[in-house]
């Protein structure tokens, strides 16, 4: 592998300082003069060594709460981790989810502005990238004036897509958002999401559906409790994923 | 597709600045987006509080010249501090999601609250000071002193409500917790009657209360028309740095967990 790696985890942990919840965590920690602990440290990832090469999809799977979002939120530098180095090479687009990041009060236009200036994008440029987005999330001129929550759930996503790709993004996080929109519009997704990667980009995707996975990633890994535990070609890893359905004994290596 | 700006990697002053002030106008936008009156609305909590105490307490304390000019140089600032510590205090929560899909140093959005008070308060000195040159207010140059008050208030302000903020996210009790400590702090604090009022031995409790030296100092400026002293400034001053300084580290100590709590 002579490629240039542009996402590199290394011996990733990642654990949460959760509190403990509702008011007798509160009691207990008065009473019990503050030995007995108002937050615990709860581990979500464990031993994380991925690298993502440049110009790949690279698809991650897996069953809920086993970790893909927490890891997309790694390599966006929004989660530090607690050990482990995270090298990221490379401007990080905003992780897309549904309607995220987008303010329901304001209108698309507005949002364009608020969404470009979070992505580290200069108000004096937005105007360029507004007839493409215009172009893209196919919302009429009408719409973009509309407040965004007056929106349905594939507007927010067309809208919410548009932006976070137009600036052509060294590094592409996408975290199951593709399944909302219509058929014709995951297609122009899929064809831009290769568009992105052809020039150079990474993109990391995240899914429940194998199919997906499969019609995009390269490469792709397998997510379970926090760890992964598989990664290699798309057929390999969608096997594997299946597998974990099939006999729930496996996977659970536990320490 | 391609766009000749591409994404930058975010760093550097210069950005966030922008951004806080995109922010920023946004939230002044939203403050009265959905609302008839707009504007309006910030002006008419002062107004009618000032109206009520005029009816009540201008009787009751004969002693104090112009009673709605003097209730009016705190209540302007007090409108202030209560509307922008509460915006101050949810911005983190209420910006969770954005917080939750790109790498935004939280700070960004107590700091554009800040920005959008000090917007809206800027722009509600003009209505207030036709409303004070009807009440007798008689301008001088001394009154441009306002000018560094306001700045340094607002940063005590912004200090203050910035730990409420960190704390809030972990523990929402404290957006309760202030929206009813808030009457109390108003009524501890001469507003709407004089400091003078209180018996001198009991006045040194009421400087406990931070709020107390700043309305002295802007009803100084304003009401009396006088350069504050020094002590005046060597306290305001002082309770600014620490309200700041303490904000600092309580904000960089908690924000760190802020993910998990959201």
């Amino acid at each position: 592998m002579g490629k240039e790696a542009m996402i590199e985890l290394s011996n990733v942990d990642v654990s949460f300082l959760v509190q403990r919840y509702g008011f007798s965590s509160i009691k207990q920690y008065f009473v019990s003069l503050g030995s007995k602990k108002l937050f615990e440290r709860k581990p979500i990832l464990h031993n994380i060594d991925i690298s993502i090469e440049r110009g790949e999809c690279f698809g991650l799977i897996g069953k809920n709460g086993s970790g893909k979002s927490t890891l997309l939120r790694v390599m966006s530098g929004i989660i530090k981790p607690s050990s482990g180095i995270v090298d990221v090479r490379g401007a990080v687009a905003p992780m897309l989810a549904l309607g995220i990041g987008l303010e329901p009060e304001m209108s698309g236009l507005e949002n364009i502005k608020l969404c470009s200036a979070f992505m580290g994008v200069s108000v004096r440029h937005t105007n360029k990238a507004y007839e493409k987005i215009l172009d893209f999330s196919e919302l009429t001129q009408e719409e973009m004036e509309m407040q965004v929550k007056r929106y349905s759930t594939g507007m927010m996503a067309r809208l919410g897509f548009a932006i976070a790709t137009v600036y052509d993004p060294e590094i592409l996080l996408i975290d199951e958002v593709l399944a909302v929109g219509d058929v014709g519009f995951q297609n122009k997704c899929y064809k831009r999401i290769n568009e992105i990667r052809e020039q150079g980009s990474t993109v990391v995707f995240v899914s429940h559906f194998l199919s997906e996975i499969q019609k995009i990633c390269t490469r792709a890994a397998c997510m379970d409790k926090g760890r992964i535990v598989k990664v290699g070609s798309v057929h390999e890893v969608g096997q594997y994923y299946n597998s974990l359905f099939e006999d729930p004994g496996v996977g659970h290596s536990r320490k | 597709m391609s766009t000749e700006q591409s994404l930058k990697q975010r760093s550097g002053l210069l950005h966030y600045t922008e951004l806080v002030f995109v922010v920023a106008w946004k939230n002044v936008k939203l403050r009265y987006k959905n609302s008839f009156f707009g504007f309006l609305w910030s002006l008419l909590n002062p107004l009618l509080f000032l109206a009520i105490f005029t009816f009540i307490f201008s009787q009751a304390f004969p002693d104090i010249e112009n009673y709605p000019l003097f209730a009016l140089t705190a209540l302007i600032f007090w409108a202030f501090f209560s509307t922008t510590s509460n915006h101050i205090l949810g911005s983190v929560v209420e910006n969770a999601s954005v917080l939750r899909s790109v790498y935004v140093p939280p700070i960004v959005f107590p700091l554009s609250q800040l920005i959008a008070g000090l917007i809206n308060l800027l722009i509600s000195f003009i209505p207030f000071g036709f409303i004070m040159y009807f009440l007798g207010f008689e301008a001088s140059w001394v009154n441009l002193l306002v000018i560094p008050c306001t700045i340094l208030f607002a940063l005590f302000t912004f200090g203050f409500s910035v730990s409420m903020c960190a704390f809030n996210v972990y523990f929402r009790d404290m957006g309760m917790l202030w929206n009813s400590l808030q009457p109390a702090l108003f009524y501890f604090t001469p507003i709407a009657y004089s400091s003078t009022l209180v018996p001198e031995n009991m006045r040194w409790v009421m400087k406990f209360n931070p709020l107390y030296h700043f309305v002295e100092l802007f009803r100084t400026v304003l009401y009396h028309g006088a350069v504050p002293s020094e002590r005046q400034i060597m306290i305001t001053g002082l309770l600014t740095l620490f309200m700041l300084v303490t904000g600092w580290i309580v904000f960089s100590k908690l924000k760190k967990g802020f993910i998990a709590n959201y």
